[in-house]
């Protein structure tokens, strides 16, 4: 059973901007999938389709069984709530504190805005602190979240996304902000989490060494088209960046398994 | 095209004859009003706290209603919040027109329905004021960073989810500094409400004035500068508070540069191992903030604002059910004033929009030659000392303090009924405007090529004209712009004191229910005002592009 399937994609911003063309893809419950690409290659468009944050010109994209495209208000939200998102700039809101910002994760399951942590249910702040900890960072629970350095936010975003309970993770160059020491805190973070709760996770990095040592299989982008689709075993550095620097290559080539 | 401008101003400057003789004239007036006005006449210290009480009690129920109903409309008016179209255009439609309509005017019609009272002056403020707070709130949304609110929406929030807890965090700092401007803004305003019948200290001194007690009046109006001058400084205080604490910057390449997790945790505790300090937090099972100082001051302010808000409620002397009753009776109201009439008077009409708009020119250039010094030697970057700034800011502050409306009172005593009375009354008011603008915009200037330049050996005057001056040149001519515009809905209103210019017709034709007229002389100023807008957009074009 496929989780997500893109068939045909095509996303043009505007007359000029050619975001995604013709991009197919499937991913089947639990793998755990690299976006390969330079800034512009279209990874970020890709991910966001995949959450409906945006609609495609053409072509049709199924998660976890639903037809985005043709979703509603109601089944779209019903399905984000499935999908966890991390961002590159975390996107925390700064100046409520970490655990807020951790409950903000569960806005799907309640009704009514909330601001304020006295508005989410114990139970829920409770949920929330565990998240935390999860990611070690409980006793930060009452600081303001702007106040905590990148490494920890991120870490702090992920505790969000867990509080959906999702099924599905995607992870937009979840490190491109951070450090060396702090990028490998969150892959190894984000690597445990997707083992733990089985979810099937799509994370777009521009790092090919960092996607063959961590991912279970890589999906090279450029200029909006894929131009590659291998599992990381065997896969060597030479291999990949070959099929980044051919010149003139055809894009339609894309290798793939038998 | 500035250059056209410059040359307009001087034509008004020299048309109004503002010129040493009429000073000189003004001065042998000066003595004769000093000898009439001294020695001041206080009321009791009590009936003084009464009066200040209860302007206090209207301008902030005022300024609350003006936010309250600003921030829906801003939430519809906001590009990035906004549900369409269709509910951008009429939000923004409906806060021109807030803006269009002056306090004053509303004010006369509300007396009409609610009668002389503090209900009257919060409506006519509130409903005006959100003119202004509604497009500075929208502003304000419009400027923060999508992310958080992406995120949540990325999440499965719904658009109400998704404002409440990725929209208003951020703007709450900016809300909240734009009502307390707005405040101060109102309390001067309050005062000339009086005028037309508004409770409070303006209406006191209107009293003490039609029965020429200029003792009485003037000193009240000192009391009013008093008042004046402590709100601002309070909510001058407050604003800095919270503005000061983090904003981080929009994404782009001044986005804050996170910090490593190494450079962390100097000052923490025995517990070293970070997954221990997690685990102990867990067990500790604390979900709600811990009583720290910052907390207890945070509860604490909020207690101070809910007391003054409820004395507010209380001390206004508002009849609140028969407010609620008489309150379908202001759509009936809003039906009088169309369709717009000429009372056979629009050759005249045009004739006194011409004075005003003069009178907003002379004003203008006078407020600009005054500023540049002024403002300059307050911006601590300039200034030769910190206590020369200091001192200059403090003059500032105690012109902004005085509403514009002593002031062209003052002036019609010493320089006789008329344009020039009013000129310069604005004039100088200018100051208090444009000065902080101009100081603001001074210190904000980013230091790099200052510090360059005064590296390479610089004097502080060639500092000033390399490096400053062409950083602050373009907020400059933007702050101008908008002076003219605000000198010209200000030359409006002084009509009322005889100060000249179309708002004598204005007035007039409010106070015999001449509606129809008021429409057309509304739509004029408006008119006038957008030109003035369009213009500033138009040069700030050409800015950029140069």
């Amino acid at each position: 059973m496929s989780v997500v399937e893109l068939r045909g994609v095509t996303k043009r911003f505007g007359p000029d901007v050619l975001g995604l063309d013709e991009v197919d893809l499937t991913v089947s419950a639990g793998e755990v999938v690299v976006l390969l690409g330079l800034s512009g290659s279209g990874k970020s468009t890709l991910l966001r389709h995949v959450d409906g944050l945006h609609l495609p010109t053409s072509g049709s994209v199924r998660v976890l069984g639903v037809d985005v495209v043709a979703a509603g208000g109601r089944e779209l939200r019903a399905l984000r709530r499935r999908v966890g998102f991390v961002f590159q700039q975390f996107d925390l809101v700064g100046s409520r504190t970490v655990l807020e910002n951790v409950c903000t994760g569960a806005l799907g399951r309640l009704r009514g805005p909330r601001l304020g942590l006295a508005t989410y249910p114990r139970a829920l702040r409770r949920e929330a602190l565990e998240r935390l900890d999860r990611v070690g960072l409980a006793d930060r629970a009452f600081q303001r979240a702007d106040t905590l350095s990148g490494g920890q936010q991120q870490r702090v975003a992920v505790a969000r996304a867990l509080m959906q309970q999702p099924e599905v993770l995607l992870a937009d160059e979840p490190v491109a902000s951070l450090d060396p020491e702090s990028s490998a805190q969150v892959m190894d973070l984000l690597k445990e989490i997707s083992r733990e709760n089985k979810l099937t996770v799509l994370c777009s990095l521009h790092q090919v060494d960092l996607a063959l040592s961590w991912g279970d299989r890589i999906v090279g982008l450029r200029s909006g088209r894929t131009v590659l689709d291998l599992p990381t075993a065997g896969l060597g550095h030479d291999e990949v960046m070959a099929v980044y620097s051919r010149v003139g290559a055809d894009a339609s080539a894309v290798l793939t398994v038998a | 095209m500035l250059l056209g401008l410059l040359i307009a101003a001087l034509w008004a400057f020299a048309d109004l004859r503002i010129n040493v003789a009429t000073f000189v004239d003004g001065a042998a007036n000066a003595a004769r009003f000093a000898a009439r006005v001294f020695p001041l006449d206080f009321p009791p210290l009590l009936e003084i706290l009464a009066l200040c009480g209860q302007t206090l009690a209207i301008v902030v129920l005022a300024t609350l209603l003006s936010t309250l109903l600003s921030v829906p409309l801003a939430l519809f008016a906001a590009a990035n919040t906004t549900t369409g179209q269709v509910g951008r255009l009429s939000s923004r439609a409906v806060i021109v027109i807030a803006r269009a309509v002056p306090d004053v005017v509303l004010a006369i019609v509300f007396v009409r329905i609610f009668g002389i009272g503090a209900l009257t002056g919060v409506l006519a403020m509130g409903l005006h004021s959100v003119g202004m707070i509604g497009k500075m709130y929208a502003d304000a949304i419009e400027q923060i960073d999508d992310g958080p609110a992406t995120a949540l929406r990325a999440a499965g929030a719904t658009r109400s989810q998704q404002i409440a807890g990725g929209v208003l965090p951020p703007v709450l700092p900016a809300f909240v500094a734009v009502g307390l401007h707005r405040l101060d803004i109102n309390l001067r305003v309050s005062v000339i409400l009086g005028f037309v019948g508004v409770q409070g200290i303006g209406y006191a001194i209107a009293e003490s004035l039609r029965v020429l007690n200029y003792q009485r009046g003037i000193a009240l109006a000192l009391v009013v500068l008093g008042l004046c001058v402590v709100v601002e400084l309070i909510s001058g205080a407050i604003r800095t508070a919270l503005l000061g604490r983090s904003t981080a910057p929009k994404r782009g390449p001044l986005r804050r540069a996170a910090r490593p997790d190494s450079e962390l945790d100097l000052d923490e505790d025995v517990v070293r191992d970070p997954r221990l300090r997690s685990a102990a937090a867990l067990i500790e099972n604390r979900l709600s903030p811990p009583w720290d100082a910052q907390r207890i001051g945070t509860t604490g302010y909020a207690a101070i604002t809910a007391v003054i808000l409820v004395a507010s409620f209380l001390g206004a002397g508002i009849p609140y059910w028969d407010a609620i009753t008489a309150l379908p009776r202001v759509f009936d109201s809003i039906g009088l004033f169309f369709p717009p009439e000429t009372g056979g008077i629009l050759g005249s009409l045009f004739e006194q929009l011409l004075v005003t708009i003069k009178i907003a020119l002379a004003a203008t250039l006078i407020g600009v030659v005054l500023s540049l010094p002024i403002g300059a030697l307050a911006a601590r970057n300039v200034a030769p000392s910190p206590r020369v700034a200091a001192v200059f800011r403090g003059i500032i502050l105690i012109i902004r303090g005085i509403p514009e409306l002593i002031l062209a009172i003052v002036f019609v005593v010493i320089t006789g009924l008329g344009e020039v009375a009013g000129a310069v009354a604005l004039g100088v008011g200018a100051v208090g405007l444009l000065g902080k603008l101009v100081a603001d915009s001074l210190e904000e200037i980013d230091p790099g090529p200052e510090n360059a330049l005064t590296a390479t050996g610089s004097s502080r005057a060639q500092v000033f004209f390399a490096a400053t001056v062409p950083g602050g040149a373009k907020a400059l001519v933007a702050h101008v712009l908008y002076l003219l515009d605000t000198n010209i809905r200000a030359a409006t209103l002084l009509g009322i004191v005889g100060a000249g210019g179309i708002g004598f017709y204005l007035l007039n034709a409010s106070r015999v229910l001449e509606f129809g007229v008021v429409t057309t002389i509304l739509i004029m100023i408006f008119a006038t005002v957008m030109l003035v807008e369009l213009l500033a957009i138009w040069v700030r074009g050409r800015m950029s592009a140069g």
